[in-house]
């Protein structure tokens, strides 16, 4: 047992070595440098001389050996300093830490919503499986899942805001205004935030619906459910227990698994409502070559992708009584 | 339970058919059954037979599948009632103990919460009581209540059959099924289990209906005994009565496939397929099944007090019966009983062992009943009809004889052709050609070359091993469906002798015949004997079962005989 928590501990620190390795080498092997873009930018007449380009290359360390240059890079993370913006000239983990609660928030409440929609729907679908009312949510939210989560955006930003004017365009919070009370605050939030939640729950429902329906449909199979009925049980305790308990399992897995890709998917549709997440600064930092503010949200998204992967290996296991029985007797 | 209702649980021909229109499976077909307060009944059959399904048909558990005729459980029929009626006789009245397997427990709820459940769904107690009741409940099946906040997993086979026990009985049902209880279990717990269950019943009283296919779990634990074959009862008696004398060809064919039954006997599955025509679904596999058996269904008919069977031929046949056969031999003024009043029966496709030391009388039992010797009174049926004048003798598929010493029972003087072709010539047996296949086909049975060299030898020729196999050979030539086998084997060596014995009980197991076998040597009738008669001073001094007789003789005399066959073992 000891055994395999050990191992596990050294699989996450290896996956952290690789990541944190692959965010340094990544940006340094793109087209271009940051200072490059800064001398040819057209409004702001702001040319480098040779000399300047110089001083920066020094002031950033990029003249140094590649391997200092690595090896300056891990102590500085161990800090938890991720370095100075390029564009910005603002310590980039400031920078990341304003942005990505919008972000976090976008993710946490899309999940919440798409995990309890998606798996009631394919309960629901489960239950009368075959009939019309299966076969036409199983169709729709096919359909839906499958339309790449921009243009749904774009359509609903259409409809929404710019037709029919429910919504804000862009943005997460009315500029310029000051809020008489915390609940002002958070109905203007939550108005701003509606349109991309629902966006990013809309792409993302299709998954969750078809995991949960295969789901319950294997579980309502089971011996144990005949147990069930044959113990005289209440329709709802015998959902409830027999039934979700065990179709859960693989809900909840993919659930924290398909947060990182979530993330993927808030950057598209963040761009896409002007929405001032990590997404929107990341797209600011690769058309400005800003290195040290793309290895930062890369690292910080890395990272956010692992702690959910150890939330779901920590949570399934207080889930399913039988994996800590595996580790077991495999140690 | 109501004053006025006979019986507890009463099934009028059921029918489960699953499948489509064109497609039709019926895994119970017109089943009935009557079972009163406190009784319990046993379910055999092969897997497949429909067991489970009745099973699940009582609990209204069935899914996809049409039930026909009723379920009257304590004057209510359950068919048709929805799962919320259902409810009140589920665990309540009637509990099920499931088939053993991991799945039929929650993987994700502790043991406690399983059993629990339950008690909190059809009482209203509160947190401790239902805690108490779950602890009582693992105390009463012999299981460390601790082990309720273990998971299904944790447990092994035999503990989840206690779990699956606890929580039949958690809601004290009047009637509890159970399924299959000791399969995949080890002879340890199994034996654990049947006591436990055994106690558990006598002490609560619920009636019970156990499914096994391991007769003998049933044999302990119930009193009365059902056979079911492709969804039909075929046979329905008192357990200890339909073990020591099944009526159905096709019990009997699960008594013979069954080891812990008969612990020295060959083992022999029934072989063939089932029947899909209209006629009965076990004539294709059945040893006596006749023209009429594929015409139509047979129906479930009374026997005798308390025994049903369904067969077109009334259950297994009675090929010879002799009634009180007695028989004296006088010479020179002296009075010898030979035989004192002997009463035989031999069925369709039985073995039985005729035993004894040598004056017993066993060979004149033989003779008489063949013809070859008068006896003075008592009467000799053969398939029903009084033997007179040789006529079951002198036919084809009637009785034979072979004799213990076949130097004087064949003539030296005939060609080894003449000599076992003369019965047909007795009988006019179609044309010489034919006689002669016949011949051949009986030398290879017996292990003898067919050459015509050797059909053209002279008899006296022969060694006495031949010349046993020569007398045989001509027994079973007119395809005898009785055998009377007087010592056949013992002038045999012993791979001929296993060799021939196999190949008669494999005659036995597919065309019905039978034989009774004379003989001193036990340790055979051990391995071929489906009953024993021992004979002593011309009377049957005790009869039964093989296993029985030979495990726990009642008899001082068979004592003795046993003790002096076996010594050598113990």
């Amino acid at each position: 047992m000891k055994k395999v928590r050990g191992m596990r501990v050294i699989e996450y620190l290896l996956t952290v070595l690789v990541i944190v390795t692959l965010n340094f080498a990544l940006p340094r092997a793109m087209p271009g440098d940051p200072f490059l873009i800064m001398s040819e930018t057209e409004e702001d007449v702001v040319v480098l001389t040779e000399e300047q380009r110089e001083y920066y290359f020094e002031l950033y360390g990029l003249d140094k050996p590649i391997t200092e240059q690595y090896v300056s890079y891990l102590g500085d993370l161990l800090r938890g300093d991720l370095g100075l913006s390029i564009y910005y000239n603002e310590d980039v983990s400031t920078i990341i830490l304003r942005r990505l609660p919008w972000t976090l928030f976008l993710v946490i409440s899309t999940v919440i919503l798409r995990t309890i929609i998606g798996s009631l729907l394919g309960t629901i679908s489960a239950w009368c499986r075959g009939n019309f009312f299966d076969q036409f949510l199983f169709f729709n939210l096919i359909t839906i899942s499958e339309i790449p989560a921009f243009i749904t955006g774009l359509l609903i930003l259409f409809v929404f805001s710019a037709m029919l004017g429910l919504f804000p365009l862009s943005g997460a919070m009315s500029h310029f205004t000051t809020y008489e009370s915390l609940w002002e605050q958070i109905v203007d939030i939550l108005h701003h935030a509606f349109l991309p939640i629902i966006t990013l729950t809309l792409a993302r429902l299709g998954g969750i619906y078809l995991l949960a329906r295969n789901s319950v449909i294997t579980v309502i199979q089971k011996d144990y459910l005949v147990t069930a009925r044959a113990k005289g049980l209440s329709k709802g305790r015998i959902l409830l227990r027999h039934i979700l308990r065990n179709a859960m399992l693989p809900i909840v897995t993919r659930t924290f698994l398909s947060l990182g890709s979530l993330v993927g998917g808030a950057i598209l549709v963040e761009n896409v409502f002007n929405y001032p997440g990590l997404g929107l600064l990341m797209q600011e930092a690769v058309n400005v070559h800003d290195y040290t503010l793309i290895q930062g949200i890369f690292l910080v998204v890395a990272l956010f992708v692992l702690v959910a992967n150890l939330m779901a290996d920590l949570i399934y296991k207080h889930l399913d009584p039988r994996i800590e029985s595996q580790e077991q007797t495999t140690s | 339970m109501n004053e006025d209702n006979q019986y507890l649980l009463e099934v009028n021909g059921l029918s489960v058919i699953y499948g489509s229109e064109d497609n039709k499976l019926k895994a119970v077909d017109g089943l009935s059954l009557q079972m009163k307060e406190g009784e319990t009944i046993g379910v055999i059959g092969e897997s497949g037979s429909g067991k489970s399904t009745l099973a699940l048909a009582i609990m209204g558990l069935i899914k996809g599948g049409e039930i026909k005729g009723e379920i009257v459980y304590d004057g209510h029929d359950l068919v048709g009632l929805s799962e919320k009626e259902l409810k009140e006789f589920r665990w309540q009245k009637v509990a099920l103990v499931f088939q053993n397997s991991l799945e039929v427990l929650n993987p994700v709820l502790t043991i406690g919460e399983q059993i629990r459940e339950p008690l909190q769904t059809h009482y209203d107690l509160s947190k401790k009581e239902l805690e108490g009741r779950v602890i009582e409940l693992l105390n009463l099946v012999g299981l460390n209540p601790e082990w309720r906040n273990h998971y299904p997993h944790n447990l092994s086979g035999g503990m989840r059959q206690r779990v699956l026990l606890a929580m039949a009985l958690s809601c004290d049902p009047e009637l509890l099924i159970i399924d299959e209880p000791t399969t995949a279990l080890d002879p340890a717990s199994k034996e654990e289990i049947l006591q436990l269950l055994n106690k558990l019943q006598k002490r609560l009283g619920f009636a019970m209906l156990m499914i096994s296919h391991d007769l003998g779990t049933i044999k302990e634990l119930t009193s009365q005994v059902m056979t079911m074959y492709c969804g039909q009862v075929v046979e329905v008696g008192l357990t200890e009565k339909v073990f020591k004398d099944p009526l159905h060809p096709y019990t009997r064919g699960l008594l013979n496939s069954s080891p812990n039954l008969f612990k020295y006997k060959d083992l022999w599955g029934i072989e063939g397929e089932v029947s899909q025509g209209k006629g009965c679904a076990f004539s294709p596999r059945c040893c006596q099944s006749g023209e009429n058996c594929n015409d139509s269904r047979p129906s479930l008919e009374y026997v005798a007090l308390e025994r049903m069977v369904a067969c077109h031929k009334g259950g297994i046949e009675k090929f010879l019966e002799a009634r009180d056969i007695k028989k004296t031999y006088r010479m020179k003024g002296k009075e010898v009983k030979a035989v004192k009043g002997v009463n035989l029966e031999i069925k369709s496709g039985e073995v039985v062992a005729l035993v004894g030391k040598s004056g017993s009388g066993k060979s004149t039992v033989a003779h008489t009943l063949v013809g070859v010797k008068d006896f003075d009174e008592g009467e000799i049926y053969y398939r029903g009809k009084k033997v007179e004048d040789n006529w079951a003798t002198k036919m084809i598929g009637g009785m034979q004889i072979v004799f213990q010493d076949p130097s004087s029972s064949i003539s030296s003087r005939l060609r080894v052709l003449d000599a076992i072709k003369e019965p047909l010539d007795i009988i006019k047996w179609g044309n010489q050609e034919a006689r002669k296949e016949k011949v051949v086909e009986c030398l290879q049975k017996v292990q003898l070359p067919a050459s015509k060299e050797f059909l053209d030898r002279y008899c006296h020729a022969l060694s006495g091993g031949q010349r046993q196999r020569i007398a045989i050979a001509r027994a079973l030539v007119t395809e005898p469906k009785l055998l009377i086998a007087d010592e056949i084997t013992s002038s045999l060596d012993p791979s001929t002798q296993a060799n021939l014995l196999r190949k008669l009980k494999a005659l036995q197991n597919r065309a019905g015949f039978a034989m009774l076998y004379i003989t001193h040597d036990l340790h055979l009738v051990r391995k071929i004997a489906d009953k024993v008669c021992v004979m002593h001073g011309g009377e049957i001094v005790e009869r039964g079962v093989s296993f029985e007789i030979l495990e726990n003789p009642k008899h001082g005399y068979t004592k003795k005989l046993l003790s002096n066959a076996f010594r050598s073992l113990i």
